[in-house]
């Protein structure tokens, strides 16, 4: 789980082009919308596109993305339980 | 139709930025492709905001932030800017996900900003300006067409303090293909060698200059611009000769009343001639100067003369690196810009000391 926490940490900086951030700034805890890292409506899509590029994972049902995309922690507990 | 430029904003491959120094040095490019000298964007953007941008985005909030400090003018009754390619690195990068993906996992961000308006569209977004906002397209006529709906607005009073602005940026991909189509010189050639070039192509440019118009007239401005002519695809030497010379006589001036003409030489020896033959006989006593050396060839390119002609006006100076022989004329009251991209949209410029 750590593994991929910090994998998808660094998927997460590239692709949302967060130049000034370290993997190690974004507590694996901490809301990503908002507070937190302060993501928008736009990054959530890059996020969606993300999962379904990077892990082969299509986001059915958009009322579950609140859940998902809490933080990095239930992002990555998202992966594992559905990584094809 | 006339306008008094109240203030300026340029990113250029020279030190232009925010400085109250007029090219106190130049930097000499030898790559054949000059790229801007950015600043820290950190006082200009959101870091938010700015994660999303493309450099071209960057530059023009940038450079436009800069005339409205300088005019001292916070909103404008209307944005108008020009450019030939837009937001070239975010439309690449569009395109290339694209073709890598299949057409599968296109993400938003790259695409939203790559639309040619964006830069206008982001600087009114930052002033929360409602105003009238349009982007001009028109390749080598790009920036003219923004100064000419700047200065058709202020005549028929539908504006007092109007931005108007070219920016264009160059990318290794659009280096490359523009290569292929010999826009650029296949030998190496360094900026200040290119005035002696006798071969045909030029060396790549790219840059962001913004200008606040004003109707009035204040003790900041820089200059009064005159008059703006088109002069598409000319048959012949006298053809450009005689627009100029209308384009002159409309404001009651002849060749022998302009102190100063700033050429688009860009060393592209297809081109050259046009400019040389000018400089040589129908404006034989006016002071030459040239700007391609500083700047590079680009579509918007006479956004980087206007601003050029304008701090020469206003400081009553002329840089030694634009000079071509001995500067004729103690004082410079008349400025007339001529330049052309590629041979076809060729533009002139009439500017007057205030």
């Amino acid at each position: 789980m750590n593994e991929l926490i910090d994998k998808l940490k660094g998927e997460i900086i590239e692709q949302l082009n967060l130049e000034d951030v370290k993997k190690e700034d974004i507590d694996n805890d901490a809301p990503l919308f908002g507070e937190g890292l302060g993501l928008d409506s736009i990054d959530a899509l890059e996020l969606i596109v993300l999962l379904e590029k990077n892990y082969g994972i299509k986001v059915a049902n958009p009322a579950d993305g609140k859940k998902i995309f809490q933080s990095i922690r239930t992002m990555a507990q998202y992966i594992q339980d559905n990584k094809k | 139709m006339e306008a008094y430029i109240r203030g300026v904003g340029i990113i250029s491959p020279q030190k232009t930025f925010d400085t109250e120094e007029f090219l106190p040095e130049v930097v000499e490019y030898s790559n054949n492709s000059l790229r801007c000298i950015e600043p820290s964007y950190k006082d200009f953007l959101n870091p938010t905001l700015a994660r999303r941008m493309g450099r071209v985005i960057k530059m023009g909030i940038a450079a436009s932030s800069a005339c409205f400090k300088d005019s001292g003018i916070a909103m404008p009754d209307a944005i108008m800017t020009g450019t030939a390619l837009g937001c070239l690195e975010d439309t690449e990068k569009f395109l290339l996900a694209i073709i890598e993906n299949d057409e599968q996992f296109l993400t938003p961000t790259s695409f939203v900003q790559s639309t040619h308006n964006t830069v206008s569209a982001q600087i009114a977004l930052q002033l929360k300006c409602m105003n009238y906002n349009f982007t001009y397209v028109h390749k080598g006529y790009s920036f003219e067409s923004s100064v000419l709906d700047g200065l058709m607005t202020i005549a028929e009073g539908n504006g007092k303090n109007i931005l108007v602005g070219g920016h264009d940026e160059m990318t290794d991909k659009y280096y490359r293909v523009c290569d292929r189509v010999n826009y650029w010189k296949k030998e190496m050639t360094p900026t200040l060698q290119l005035i002696n070039s006798k071969t045909d192509g030029s060396v790549a440019g790219e840059g962001a200059a913004f200008f606040m118009l004003s109707a009035e007239a204040s003790d900041k401005d820089y200059a009064k611009l005159r008059s703006l002519k088109f002069i598409y695809k000319p048959e012949s030497q006298q053809e450009i000769e005689g627009r100029i010379g209308e384009m002159l006589a409309e404001k009651g001036l002849t060749a022998n009343d302009i102190d100063l003409v700033i050429y688009g030489i860009n060393g592209d020896a297809r081109y050259d001639g046009i400019y040389n033959q000018l400089k040589d006989s129908y404006f034989k006593n006016s002071t030459a100067a040239y700007f391609k050396h500083l700047c590079g060839e680009y579509q918007t390119s006479g956004s980087f003369a206007m601003w050029l002609a304008a701090r020469i006006l206003k400081s009553q100076s002329i840089p030694p690196s634009v000079l071509i022989g001995e500067n004729k004329h103690a004082s410079i009251k008349n400025v007339l810009i001529y330049n052309c991209f590629m041979g076809t949209d060729h533009a002139a410029f009439l500017l007057s000391q205030c």
